[in-house]
């Protein structure tokens, strides 16, 4: 009974110790599988002086020692595999075995046994996939209580005279196999508690990186202003529990959150020299407060201790900062820099992304407002002449003329980047049509072939008009003969719209002018159209070209049905 | 008395012009027509003083009409567009005199007081295009517009101007020395020239040289030319 407290007593010393390790990063390596050779070097130079230990605080008992020599070996074995635990278990062994007595090679072959099968275990564990398993304290208590057992056997048999062995055996046993089984199993469970931390923390970790993504996404599509920095500022504040969170562009604060906020406003030029550099060199800014002083810029009764400064980048360039900051009383959290680092990442990310995105916006805008502002002036100043000419001679008639004339021109103006109906861009398209049937008279014939069902359809305003202003145009209007003009629309499938304007010209020469995005003026309306379409609706619609040389252009554009009624 | 042709392919445009000029006793309108091609033919039959030029047109432009016509058939010319910034500064350059349409009343009063003191035709080389691209030709009573590229060789006779290609031979109204002057097309007889690209291949005779075509066609060549033409090839 005595010799169960006193070994009880030396393992407690051993899981103090142990307790202690655990505090420090080192702690972290048995936590993992040791794989590669400096970890096995390290499991076998701490485990190897665990049983040396072991064996010098043990309890001499009938010239033998009872000890707890076998935690390090079952350990060993366990962590670093058959050979770090033969290994560990041989050191351990020829160590026992200098330091003599009757059992001294018994001892020497059992712990080498020891770590010898405890490493088999462990292979057996890690190759049949049942790896946790390693950490089980239940499954290492039996490891453990079965080795003891086999070292039990060993002395019987080996050590001499065998009736001293089965005396000590008996005396040793007991304590010896629950003791080793019960520090053993302990040591894991410690092992085990450490690693489960370590994936909660990373996984909290992880789950608040994914916060803050999620909860910030699009809200930098409005701009990179005061506005949105203070929205994201509040967001990474709250998830990250740090003092305060300041973001600012390239030379003035746009948002600042947290403690210190009645003197830091937002608005004012930047005066920290930290984040005039962390923009200057493109680099992370850190001031912990301890190893580089952090003080306030602007004012000295300034709370804050500490100050994270991460650059924003809009693809190379430096756009502007966000700042974390900790009280001076609070240590600034590992976990928050590195953060911190990935938030700089993320919205740097976003702004890149939003800068694309406006980019391509206004490009498109600007494209149609050109295609609208597009009045193409001789069409406009040859109305007119038609107008003067017939005013004598047809009062009526010129007043009509004039009243179209009017209603292409509101349209044009309007400038409508919205979605319109198939009857509204037939209107603008009978008001063109009127102008320039007036002007060429029987050198023009336009058919229509639209069934009214079709009228209520939407489409991208200014989507047809300009194909057939394109007819016109660069077609029939260069014949000698007369022209004609044909536009029909119908329902593919029931999903699909297809207009067809088809001239008798056949003078549609560049052939790969959709394709190529080639900007030829006769091709500018056509190319519009098609890439806004394509923009809208993908690639899957837009306008295609058929032409047969002098015979005729055929112009088709398809637009989704499903997509146009919303 | 001074004569005029109007030429506009918008019939309105045409209409509202004449009707305007009916206040100006001494212009008389003698044809109108509303293409560059049937403009050509007119300029030779009639020899107006003047014509009222539309530039922008079918086919052919005003601006190479008038580089189409023999200047010394060349009448004054008085161009008119609606919008077309690029010869509006041509015009200015030159001082050629324009209309802009509409037409006003007090422009047009302008240029018929300028005209009345001098009838001289401008020297329009300065602004019409130097080389055609195609020319304005009929057959029958069909309009065709070749493009000059596609001309093997051209010839004339008593019954006019006749331009052959690899499909076709059809007429037209310009004269051998404009087409030698403004095309490709290089003199190999008095009365032919050819397209030095259409050449297969040429044989030699003591007359001078027959000419074979890439369409087979047979054209002669005089003693006089056959010397350019086989330099052009680097025969001695």
């Amino acid at each position: 009974m005595a010799l169960i407290l006193l070994l009880t007593q030396q393992m407690c010393l051993y899981l103090v110790i142990v307790y202690l390790f655990s505090k420090t990063p080192l702690f972290k390596l048995f936590a993992e599988t040791a794989s590669r050779l400096p970890h096995k070097v390290f499991i076998y130079l701490v485990f190897s002086s665990f049983c040396i230990m072991a064996t010098y605080f043990g309890e001499q008992t009938n010239d033998a020692i009872a000890n707890t020599r076998a935690m390090g070996a079952v350990l060993g074995g366990l962590l670093g595999g058959p050979v770090t635990g033969f290994l560990v278990g041989l050191t351990g062994g020829l160590h026992r075995y200098s330091l003599g007595g009757f059992t001294d090679l018994a001892c020497a072959i059992s712990t080498t046994l020891e770590g010898l099968s405890a490493g088999l275990f462990s292979y057996y564990l890690r190759s049949s996939g049942r790896y946790e398993k390693i950490y089980d304290p239940l499954i290492v208590f039996g490891l453990t209580f079965v080795v003891e057992l086999m070292q039990m056997t060993t002395i019987l048999i080996v050590a001499k005279p065998w009736e001293d062995s089965l005396v000590l055996v008996k005396e040793i046993a007991p304590s010896m196999l629950l003791v080793n089984s019960i520090g053993t199993a302990l040591f894991m469970s410690m092992i085990r508690d450490q690693k489960t931390m370590a994936d909660k923390l990373s996984s909290a970790f992880s789950a608040k990186a994914l916060k803050i993504a999620e909860r910030s996404v699009g809200i930098l599509s409005q701009g990179f202003d005061q506005k949105s920095s203070a929205t994201i500022a509040q967001i990474v504040l709250e998830e990250t529990n740090v003092g305060a969170v300041a973001i600012t562009d390239r030379n003035r604060l746009l948002a600042f959150i947290g403690l210190g906020a009645d003197h830091h406003l937002p608005g004012t030029p930047i005066s920290s020299n930290m984040t005039e550099a962390a923009i200057r060199e493109n680099k992370v800014m850190f001031a912990d407060g301890v190893e580089s002083a952090y003080a306030c810029s602007l004012s000295p009764q300034c709370k804050l201790g500490s100050c994270l400064v991460i650059p924003l980048r809009n693809d190379t360039e430096v756009i502007g900062t966000i700042k974390l900051y900790e009280a001076k009383n609070k240590l600034f959290l590992n976990i928050n820099k590195t953060l911190g680092e990935g938030i700089g990442r993320l919205l740097s990310n976003q702004i890149l992304h939003n800068r694309v995105t406006q980019q391509q916006n206004l490009l498109t805008q600007t494209e149609l407002k050109l295609l609208q502002a597009q009045v193409n002036p001789h069409f406009l100043f040859n109305a007119l002449n038609t107008i003067s000419a017939i005013i004598k001679r047809d009062p009526d008639q010129s007043k009509q003329l004039l009243q179209q004339l009017s209603q292409f021109l509101r349209i044009n103006l309007k400038r409508t980047t919205s979605l319109i109906s198939l009857g509204d861009e037939l209107e603008h398209i009978n008001s063109y049509l009127a102008i320039e049937k007036a002007r060429f008279i029987d050198s023009l014939h336009i058919e229509i072939n639209i069934s009214p069902e079709l009228y209520e359809l939407k489409m991208p305003a200014f989507t047809l008009q300009p194909i057939i202003e394109n007819a016109v145009k660069h077609g029939t209007s260069q014949m000698l003969e007369t022209g004609k003009i044909r536009i029909e629309a119908q329902l593919i499938e029931n999903d699909t719209l297809e207009m067809i304007v088809e001239d008798n010209a056949g003078l549609y020469h560049n052939s790969g002018l959709v394709e190529n995005g080639s900007m030829k003026s006769e091709g500018l309306g056509m190319n519009l159209v098609h890439k806004r379409i394509q923009n809208i609706f993908g690639s899957k619609f837009g306008v295609t070209v058929d032409c047969c040389t002098d015979q005729y252009t055929r112009v088709i554009i398809r637009i989704p049905v499903a997509g146009v009624t919303e | 008395m001074i004569t005029c042709i109007l030429v506009d392919d918008e019939p309105l445009a045409r209409e509202e012009l004449a009707s305007m000029l009916t206040a100006y006793q001494d212009i008389q309108i003698i044809a109108q027509c509303g293409n560059a091609i049937e403009a050509i033919q007119l300029i030779i039959k009639h020899k107006p003083d003047l014509i009222f030029l539309d530039i922008q047109m079918p086919k052919i432009s005003g601006m190479e009409l008038i580089g189409m016509l023999d200047p010394e058939q060349m009448p004054k010319v008085i161009f008119i567009t609606a919008f077309d910034e690029f010869a509006i500064k041509a015009f200015d350059n030159h001082a050629f005199d324009y209309l802009l349409k509409p037409i006003e009343e007090s422009r047009l009063q302008q240029s018929i007081a300028r005209l009345r003191k001098d009838l001289t035709p401008q020297a329009v080389h300065s602004i019409a295009p130097t080389q055609l691209n195609h020319l304005p030709c009929y057959t029958g009573n069909k309009l065709k517009v070749i493009l000059v590229d596609e001309v093997e060789f051209v010839c004339s006779d008593v019954g006019g101007i006749h331009v052959t290609t690899a499909k076709e031979t059809v007429h037209t109204q310009m004269t051998l020395k404009m087409l030698e002057e403004k095309t490709g097309l290089v003199r190999c007889h008095r009365q032919y020239l050819i397209t030095p690209k259409a050449i297969a291949e040429i044989e030699l005779l003591d007359s001078g040289a027959e000419v074979t075509t890439h369409s087979g066609a047979k054209v002669p060549v005089s003693r006089r030319y056959l010397k350019t033409l086989k330099q052009l090839f680097g025969f001695q």
